[in-house]
């Protein structure tokens, strides 16, 4: 489910070390390291972004088609949910195409 | 934490770069409990404020902290605690807490699931509760801290219990390693006895002889290297030090140890100190930033600067696989950071030869009875007593 806009599991923790976004979950203490791409989309993820809008962004930082970004985007994120770490908040009906 | 191939990259790197990735910070030294062992003045001397350690954690966020523990003294005794967590948590860091946790009752577990604290570290040093409050000095204390695991553990948050052994409770570990089993936690037992941070060595009375330690030593749950199993040995076994982080990588091979290198320690006044068995100030954070005490100290530096091939003696010695030196002790206990000293010395020949090395001398001692024996036929004839004999 990537409708809505995602946001950061508040549980967890992150920092951004020499480059790469390192999260770790306390749940199950697991660590994910996030390279450069990923890193800029985990820190444009705030909950108030839709993934499209982060794709954009993407796009205007690297050297991507507008087309891959998302689809980079919404790869990512949802990989990131799958693993608990993103949550996308609910949309409203009637808001999700306007 | 176990160690990864993610998390020995990241501390690979944190090493090469300096940055202060795991921070130790005592945010009181008052206590509810009076431990035989304890190395601290738990008189107030003018702890930072709320606001002073808010500040020290938006410079440590800054300067790239990720694991950050809290610690005391009784970190709960201080009123802005959950104020302090939750300030933390909004800064992202990953938050272990160190408690004898008396304090905690169930509204507070559940804050503490609630912010995302990672681990709550909890001393106990037996299962028999007589002989557990004979150390904290307060009767009921065992009941209590075990009430507030079980609390902690039913809201969902990782416990792992720490048991720092001394003569008092030496062949209570069985009944400790019984209770974290029962209890499904992680624990860590501690050999370790340290001088009071004054440099007062009053307290090393408290330590176990080797002798005594060899069951422990022994106990092939705890000590892989008694069956020579040298992977085990490098991943450190059960015991260890309750005051390390845990984090155990290969980056660390060519150097004593993380502090100053990734890692240091700081107290409720704000001094800055490699780690907190390293009386080595490096600066104050009421009067300078955090960020110029950690790479401007010359004796962060100096710290910072030494390598394992530094270590005059050490360097040399044979069994030195098998030895746990701490700079801070050698510091403490042998007057020199680069030095040998004594216990550490004790106890890698025992590890050594309960490992299967055969009479094994650590260059120290070798260097100190070749110095006494000058003009005997046969030195090392002296040294070395068979594990047999010593029994």
């Amino acid at each position: 489910m990537t409708d809505g806009k995602p946001a950061h599991n508040p549980s967890l923790a992150w920092r951004e070390i020499d480059g790469s976004v390192v999260i770790i979950s306390p749940a199950d203490s697991m660590v994910h390291e996030l390279n450069s791409t990923a890193g800029f989309i985990w820190k444009h993820t705030d909950g108030k972004r839709a993934a499209e809008e982060i794709a954009s962004l993407l796009t205007a930082e690297f050297d991507v088609s507008a087309e891959s970004a998302l689809l980079d985007t919404l790869e990512l994120l949802a990989v990131l949910e799958e693993n608990g770490l993103v949550m996308f908040s609910p949309v409203m009906e009637g808001m999700r195409n306007g | 934490m176990a160690s990864t191939p993610v998390m020995d990259g990241l501390i690979q790197r944190t090493v090469s770069l300096h940055l202060p990735f795991n921070v130790h910070f005592d945010v009181t030294y008052r206590c509810n409990e009076r431990c035989v062992h304890c190395y601290l003045d738990h008189e107030d001397h003018g702890e930072m404020t709320t606001e002073e350690i808010k500040g020290v954690l938006d410079q440590l966020a800054e300067a790239g902290t990720f694991f950050l523990t809290f610690s005391g003294g009784e970190i709960f005794l201080r009123k802005d605690l959950f104020e302090l967590l939750q300030y933390a948590r909004r800064l992202h860091f990953d938050v272990c807490l160190k408690t004898n946790a008396i304090l905690i009752d169930r509204q507070k577990a559940a804050l503490l699931r609630e912010l995302g604290v990672r681990q709550i570290q909890i001393s106990i040093y037996s299962a028999d509760a007589d002989v557990h409050d004979a150390i904290t000095k307060v009767r009921g204390s065992f009941g209590r801290s075990m009430e507030a695991i079980r609390l902690l553990k039913a809201c969902g948050l990782r416990v792992k219990i720490a048991c720092p052994l001394m003569k008092q409770n030496l062949m209570a570990y069985r009944t400790v390693l019984a209770l974290a089993e029962e209890l499904e936690v992680p624990y860590i037992l501690d050999l370790t006895i340290t001088p009071k941070m004054d440099g007062d060595t009053s307290l090393l009375a408290l330590r176990n002889s080797g002798h005594d330690l060899l069951p422990v030593l022994q106990d092939p749950v705890l000590n892989p290297s008694a069956h020579g199993n040298q992977e085990a040995v490098k991943a450190g076994g059960i015991t260890g030090s309750a005051t390390s982080s845990g984090l155990e990588s290969s980056a660390y091979d060519d150097i004593p140890c993380s502090a100053a290198h990734n890692s240091c320690y700081i107290s409720p006044y704000g001094d800055v100190y490699p780690c907190v068995q390293m009386p080595v100030p490096t600066g104050n954070l009421r009067r300078q930033r955090f960020a110029d005490i950690w790479y401007g100290s010359p004796q962060m530096q100096r710290v910072r600067a030494v390598r394992e091939s530094h270590l005059p003696i050490c360097a040399n010695c044979s069994i030195r696989p098998y030895c746990e030196r701490c700079p801070g002790l050698a510091q403490m206990e042998g007057g020199d950071l680069l030095g040998a000293y004594e216990r550490a010395c004790e106890l890698a020949e025992l590890n050594a030869r309960l490992a299967g090395v055969a009479n094994p001398v650590s260059a120290f001692h070798k260097k100190r009875n070749l110095a006494v024996t000058v003009g005997a036929a046969s030195p090392f004839q002296i040294l070395g007593t068979p594990l047999e004999a010593s029994q």
